[in-house]
């Protein structure tokens, strides 16, 4: 390697300044060129929609404007319908919880097991792949599930608590207005902790292992080894999962729908499943499209933040 | 570099400028068709809606239809009984079966692009909405023949004046409960409110329910409430009358008493004649439908009305789905769909739906027959005649009934959650209703 | 001698048990994490009867092959759309994100690329159904409707702002000494992309492959909206065969599931053993 760079060395001091100037600027076009399917992808599937859906949310779009066309503009009038809801104040600050309970829950115990899994031992790698289950039963069936589990009467999780004589009281999960939104919650949590894990999991593993001897040759316990080595490596890796957590887990629609369809009451609807349910039920889609505008906000603000404090820490840790 | 990413956004700004050239721009399906007409259609300056086709147009061999029906048995059972219309009026039928929750989603999104299909087939509630804009054809102008049907079925088929819907069979609701369990208990089954509370008190233990019914977040709650609600007194253009708060308090008691589980919320119909089935509940409110599930698994059952306060049948809403024909560019295919549609609406066909499906037959004197047939089919057949259409008198919403609907079913749930009184949940419903229906 | 080999031996010994009872441990982690899952298998074998029981019972009480036999009349029909809508995405997103991210995370134009990042969170923010619209009339008007394509096409919009997003992450973790020794060498950015980062990226390939499988695999909306043909069916719609106005056949459901896991299971068990240790260590180490 040092024999190579010595001659490059040589050799890069040929060229002059205007050349390397231009194959700088022809390297840079096309490195550019890479994201050109990129781009393309991008303007076509996901810029449209979104003008389309801002707006959609300035007009009465209702089942007639699917037939006709006319869909009359209507300014803020789908914002003040739904802003002065009475369960727009729920909707709101169930998204926060529920959001931040999942990130919370679904990041910790996923990296958890991710650092568990570093270990080697008998049948570790297969047993890896089948913490991916979770994602290949259809969203409607896990949910069934646990509805079931979740059961008043019936249920698995009432039944253990009972055997096990906690309280002989039947708890219910899914049908009490306070425990509502904790039951998605856990079902919420149990659906993201895999897709936390297996990139975790991915960033781990990607660490040279060399460090941690390194480590453990200056004596470095578990707990060291996890903070200075593990968890600073794994910074730009943690932000994506993280960031990407917040966006799916605010589009979070067909667990809740499956397990309490927002309800009872709308006490368990988040701001994308209460609009969804108002829009569909009376076939105003100007009111999903608002509150969709609304959600991106939320995500354009806390992403901006985010990315902003994060950005500054990946350059440092990239380089 | 600032350079740069003036150019990307402009890039993207004006791609997504072209994209939106494509979007989705609905044809009015009213007007005339587009200059490149297929060989078998009318000259293009007639509108199809407003005049019936000439006989210069050549018949149209295959029609598209669209249900729900996306399960078995009903599924090969629909099937069953387009083959036998198929054979007998030679019309080929391209079926497709799409879930109970999207077929409005397809219907609208293929409405965008003239794409519906030539028989459409949709729950009966959402059909003055689907009239209302104006992508169907009354029924009358492609020579379907109403003579004989159920009054209130065509009124509720009605927008306007004209006929855009009509089923081949309805359906509705009774108490089924549970002979042997009755037997034992030596109870006669309730036919006042009083009598439907205290053998329901009588028969919760060991884990079974005295009653079971379903009151989830979906238009199956509001369908289920509304025989209390209308036995009651109360009308759907007031819902918090104290007749309706009186409905509400009933059911509120039932579950509070701990004679109805607090999981009502949750079941849907089906998930309550699976209690019903697994003897978790002496009595069930349920659809007509069920009869044949019920036989089949030898349950010892009867049948009575669901009864008003002081007795007597309450008047239920009518279930079933109607088939309509969407307008199109193609006269020669809604002539063929008319055809598809009365050969579906024949004596013959309809018997063999409702005798499979176990719905009420649409006409009174193929009802009588079904009667005939399985006696415990009388109860929904007396209450036939007198079902009220949600969609109609007397509170005459039409295509709004939707936004009374859905503040409706909240707040059942909000009562029967104990998450606010019955009063206070149908006064905030109430409000609800009236915003919504304000332009 | 032989004292220090016999102390070898019990030590190997000793270190073989403790991992298994690491195995032990990440059973028991993995049977709470998949007890659903378990449900899922456990009813596919009841009678419809038998589930409502209580209490609720963890084996089948009257085991039957009822569920299966319904199942299987439509299951392979369904899994093979599935695989093909699944793998379909695989390919459309590698396709479109990897150049993407890895010059989001080489190239230096810093500003595009946090912009473009930018615009790849906000884009995952469509709502599904507004989506869902807006691919409908571009896919009529192109004639793709009804079409694997189309679906394929339409389920890669869930798949690729997350794969470009993961494996830039990744990428930007390579260390910068080896490109810019290629770049020494005269290699241009193609070179670099082809041989150097993509075999390194190996584990962002492999995550960002695994989700994309798994987004297509999952998806309804799409599949149900854009194509309609009946030998197009995916499990997640075929799955309503079972699932009526009225009634429920949870056996047949769940029996379906079970058959559907199956193929997957085996590729993503597959696929996981790609994500290996130490890669970047062997590079370096030159």
């Amino acid at each position: 390697m040092a024999h190579v760079v010595e001659g490059a060395a040589v050799k890069a001091a040929a060229p002059t300044l205007p050349q390397v100037r231009s194959w700088q600027r022809r390297d840079r076009l096309i490195g550019l060129l890479f994201l050109v399917p990129a781009v393309v992808y991008i303007v076509v599937f996901y810029v449209y929609p979104i003008l389309y859906n801002i707006l959609m949310s300035f007009e009465r779009y209702t089942a007639k404007s699917f037939v006709t066309g006319e869909a009359p503009f209507i300014g803020l009038g789908n914002f003040r319908r739904l802003v002065s809801n009475p369960d727009f104040t729920t909707a709101v600050w169930n998204t926060v919880l529920f959001t931040l309970g999942s990130l919370f829950f679904q990041f910790t115990i996923g990296l958890a097991i991710a650092v568990f899994f570093q270990r080697k031992f008998p049948l570790s790698g297969f047993l890896r792949a089948l913490m991916l289950m979770p994602w290949l039963a259809p969203v409607l069936v896990s949910g069934a599930v646990w509805v079931r589990l979740f059961d008043m009467d019936y249920g698995t999780i009432n039944f253990v608590i009972r055997s096990l004589d906690v309280t002989s009281q039947h708890i219910a999960w899914l049908t009490d207005p306070h425990l509502a939104l904790i039951s998605v919650l856990i079902a919420n949590i149990w659906i993201g902790i895999p897709f936390n894990m297996v990139i975790l999991y991915g960033g781990l593993q990607d660490i040279p292992g060399t460090l941690y001897d390194a480590a453990a040759i200056d004596g470095a316990g578990p707990w060291e080894q996890f903070s200075y080595i593990s968890w600073p490596l794994l910074r730009p890796v943690a932000t994506v999962v993280l960031l990407l957590g917040l966006v799916y887990t605010v589009k979070v629609f067909d667990v809740i729908m499956s397990i309490t369809r927002g309800g009872p009451a709308n006490v368990s609807q988040t701001l994308n499943t209460w609009a969804y349910s108002l829009s569909f039920s009376i076939l105003d889609f100007g009111l999903g499209a608002a509150a969709g505008d609304i959600l991106m906000v939320v995500v354009f603000v806390f992403g901006l933040l985010y990315l902003r404090y994060a950005y500054r820490e990946i350059r440092e840790v990239g380089q | 570099m600032k350079k740069q990413v003036f150019i990307l956004v402009a890039i993207l700004v004006a791609g997504a400028m072209t994209l939106s050239a494509c979007g989705p721009t609905a044809t009015p399906t009213t007007a005339p068709p587009a200059t490149s007409a297929p060989a078998t259609a009318a000259p293009a300056t007639s509108a199809p809606a407003t005049s019936a086709p000439t006989s210069a147009v050549a018949a149209a061999t295959e029609v598209s239809e669209w249900d729900y029906q996306s399960a078995d048995p009903q599924m090969t059972q629909w099937q069953k009984v387009l083959d036998e219309c198929t054979a007998a009026t030679g019309i080929k039928i391209d079926r497709q079966a799409i879930p109970r929750d999207e077929l409005i989603s397809k219907v609208l999104l293929a409405a965008t692009q003239n794409q519906l299909p030539d028989v459409l087939r949709i729950d009966n509630p959402d059909l003055q909405q689907v009239a209302d804009t104006g992508a169907l054809a009354p029924l009358t102008d492609y020579g379907v023949d109403l003579t004989g049907l159920y009054a209130n079925l065509i009124q509720a088929g009605s927008y306007k004046g004209k006929v855009y819907g009509i089923a081949p069979g309805i359906n509705g609701m009774a108490l089924i409960y549970n002979k042997d369990v009755f037997a034992a208990a030596n109870l006669q089954p309730p036919t006042t409110w009083a009598e439907v509370e205290s053998d329901a008190a009588a028969l919760t233990k060991n884990g079974v329910y005295g009653i079971a019914f379903s009151a989830p977040a979906t238009e199956e709650g509001s369908w289920q409430f509304e025989p209390w609600f209308w036995g009651a007194g109360a009308d759907l253009s007031k819902l918090d009358s104290p007749q309706a708060v009186q409905a509400l308090q009933f059911w509120v008691d039932l579950v509070n008493k701990g004679y109805a589980s607090k999981s009502v919320v949750q079941w849907s119909q089906g998930d309550v004649n699976d209690q019903f089935m697994a003897g978790k509940a002496a009595m069930q409110q349920n659809g007509v439908w069920n009869l044949s599930a019920l036989e089949a698994k030898k349950i010892n059952f009867g049948v009575v009305p669901i009864p008003k306060p002081n007795g007597g049948a309450a008047p239920g809403p009518m279930g079933g789905e109607v088939l309509t024909i969407p307008n199109s560019k193609d006269p020669a295919r809604m002539q063929a769909a008319g055809k598809i549609v009365n050969c579906l609406l024949s004596d013959k066909e309809m018997l063999e739906w409702a005798t499979l499906q176990a719905y009420i037959p649409s006409r009174q004197s193929v009802a009588a027959q079904s009667v005939a047939n399985d006696p415990n089919m009388k109860s929904f057949v007396d209450a036939a005649a007198a079902e009220l259409s949600r969609t109609g008198p007397p509170a005459n919403l039409g295509p709004n009934y939707n936004k009374v609907s859905q503040p409706l079913w909240n707040a059942i749930q909000a009562a029967l959650t104990g998450k606010s009184s019955a009063q206070a949940a149908l006064t905030a419903a109430q409000q609800q209703a009236a915003s919504a229906l304000t332009p | 001698m032989t004292a220090t080999v016999a102390t070898q031996a019990r030590g190997q010994a000793r270190k073989r048990a403790k991992s298994w009872l690491w195995t032990l441990l990440a059973l028991v982690i993995i049977g709470l994490m998949l007890f659903p899952f378990y449900e899922i298998v456990n009813i596919s074998f009841m009678h419809e009867t038998d589930i409502l029981q209580y209490p609720p019972p963890f084996f089948p009480p009257h085991p039957t092959l009822d569920g299966y036999r319904q199942a299987l009349s439509t299951a392979v029909g369904y899994i093979q759309s599935s695989l093909i809508y699944a793998l379909g995405t695989v390919v459309i997103t590698l396709l479109v994100a990897t150049p993407a991210a890895y010059a989001l995370a080489r190239v230096r134009a810093a500003r595009i690329g946090s912009l473009l990042l930018f615009v790849l969170i906000l884009a995952q923010m469509a709502p599904g159904i507004v989506v869902a619209i807006s691919l409908y009339a571009m896919f009529s008007h192109l004639h793709l409707l009804n079409s694997y394509l189309a679906v394929i096409l339409a389920d890669s919009t869930i798949a690729v702002p997350f794969a470009i997003i993961v494996m830039r992450a990744f990428m930007i973790g390579i260390p910068q000494e080896l490109a810019d020794a290629a770049v020494v060498d005269g290699a241009g950015h193609w070179r670099i992309f082809w041989s150097i980062i993509l075999p390194l990226s190996r584990t962002a390939l492999i995550t960002a492959s695994l989700f994309s499988f798994l987004f297509g695999w999952g998806d309804f909306l799409f599949a149900l909206i854009l194509n309609s043909n009946p030998h197009h069916t995916p499990i997640t719609v075929g799955i309503y065969r079972f699932i009526g106005g009225f009634s429920v056949e949870w056996p047949s459901v769940m029996a379906t599931a079970v058959i559907a896991a199956i193929p997957a299971t085996i590729l993503l068990t597959v696929a996981q053993r790609y994500i290996a240790a130490g890669i970047t260590v062997g590079a370096l180490k030159e």
